[in-house]
């Protein structure tokens, strides 16, 4: 019993660390808890923590609580863990090979995913034309959105909070415009608002509205004041080195 | 204007798909979300913006789901890239820049405008979802919801 504690546990705590949704992670747990043959598994989950109570056949109550510190986005782990999930709800694999699987995701990742420091330039430009930008401004968005993707990627190694680092990637983004601007005729807020989409916290923003629209109060909240604090720092980063010899 | 919509909403909504690590085979699956949803954003922008970012919430929501279900993925995979173009995290940071540089009342506009386009958003997928949870009952073994 305390092995199949341990797996459904670990699934909820990947699924969090991984930025799923509160109620994915919720229902996860419910349906996995099921399948390991408890009479009912309730799970609490929130962006800072997981609190998880087991109620087994034999009376005994296990209950859990999982401290979740940092927060990355990893679709491609959501959706193992979901079809994981499923797959062992529906008897097609044993608590050993999800066991495996589970321990498999948990595994540290490189720190220089090239795939998403190269795609934001391509990103960054593109917002630059949404943001009505010129195709110059887009070219240098891009040039400085995989700069800070780079940096950002080098800087998640240490323990520093969220709003530091954005704010060092703000710093950098206006720097950066402001030599590229010195050289050319291009717009340097173009430059910036589209090199910043890769450090503000805009699905964050939705995301803590969505909760708050289906209930789930504390994450939608605690989201909320998250994207808050970061685009402080991104903005900070960025009006220190605007407001510098202007 | 409405063509650029649909190029740059493909273009950051695949970029974006990469950043948060979707699946590689669905990358372009969500590029093709996000920029029917910018589409529509250009195209409806006349009604006003809140109505904009709804109408065009609710579709990237509804393509989401269906793709999900056809490609057996969690709806996340296309949810998130496909409503990247869409999202106010711009104006998140113009909001604080304004407030930095002191300039309140125009913090507190874009504030304002920020706040009911992450609404609009979140209500637009939120009606969409429920609409689906309370209508479509999930197979055995169909790896969706």
């Amino acid at each position: 019993m305390e092995d199949l504690v341990e797996i459904v546990l670990l699934a909820g705590e990947v699924l969090l660390t991984n930025g799923a949704e509160i109620q994915r992670v919720e229902e996860t747990i419910a349906r996995m808890g099921k399948a390991a043959g408890f009479l009912s598994a309730e799970g609490f989950a929130t962006p800072t923590g997981l609190f998880v109570s087991f109620y087994a056949p034999d009376g005994r109550v296990y209950t859990r609580v999982r401290r979740i510190r940092a927060v990355k986005n990893n679709i491609a782990k959501i959706a193992a863990v979901n079809s994981l999930s499923r797959a062992y709800a529906s008897g097609e694999i044993s608590t050993d090979e999800v066991k495996e699987a589970l321990l498999e995701l948990t595994k540290p990742e490189a720190v220089y995913f090239w795939p998403a420091i190269l795609a934001s330039g391509p990103g960054c430009a593109g917002f630059a034309l949404i943001f009505d930008g010129s195709m110059l401004d887009a070219l240098f968005a891009g040039i400085i959105g995989m700069l800070v993707a780079l940096i950002g990627a080098w800087l998640s190694q240490y323990p520093i909070p969220r709003i530091a680092s954005s704010a060092v990637g703000g710093t950098i983004v206006a720097l950066c415009a402001r030599l590229f601007c010195q050289f050319s005729a291009a717009d340097m807020n173009k430059i910036i608002l589209g090199a910043v989409m890769v450090l503000v916290p805009g699905v964050l923003m939705t995301t803590s509205l969505r909760d708050m629209l289906s209930g789930e109060l504390v994450s939608g909240v605690s989201r909320g004041a998250d994207a808050l604090a970061i685009a402080v720092g991104v903005a900070a980063g960025v009006a220190v080195v605007l407001s510098v010899g202007v | 204007m409405l063509l650029k919509s649909l190029l740059t909403g493909f273009v950051t909504a695949a970029s974006f798909a990469f950043i948060y690590r979707v699946p590689q085979k669905q990358v372009l699956r969500c590029g093709l979300i996000g920029a029917a949803g910018l589409f529509v954003f250009a195209l409806t922008g006349y009604l006003g913006q809140v109505a904009a970012y709804f109408l065009a919430a609710t579709l990237v929501a509804l393509l989401s789901e269906i793709t999900a279900r056809m490609a057996r993925e969690p709806v996340i995979v296309f949810l998130i890239p496909g409503v990247i173009p869409l999202v106010p995290g711009g104006m998140a940071y113009t909001t604080m820049l304004s407030f930095l540089q002191n300039d309140y009342p125009g913090g507190f506009e874009q504030l304002a405008v920020m706040l009911f386009a992450a609404g609009a958003i979140a209500g637009g997928i939120t009606v969409t979802s429920s609409a689906f949870r309370a209508l479509y009952r999930p197979r055995r073994g169909h790896a969706a919801d």
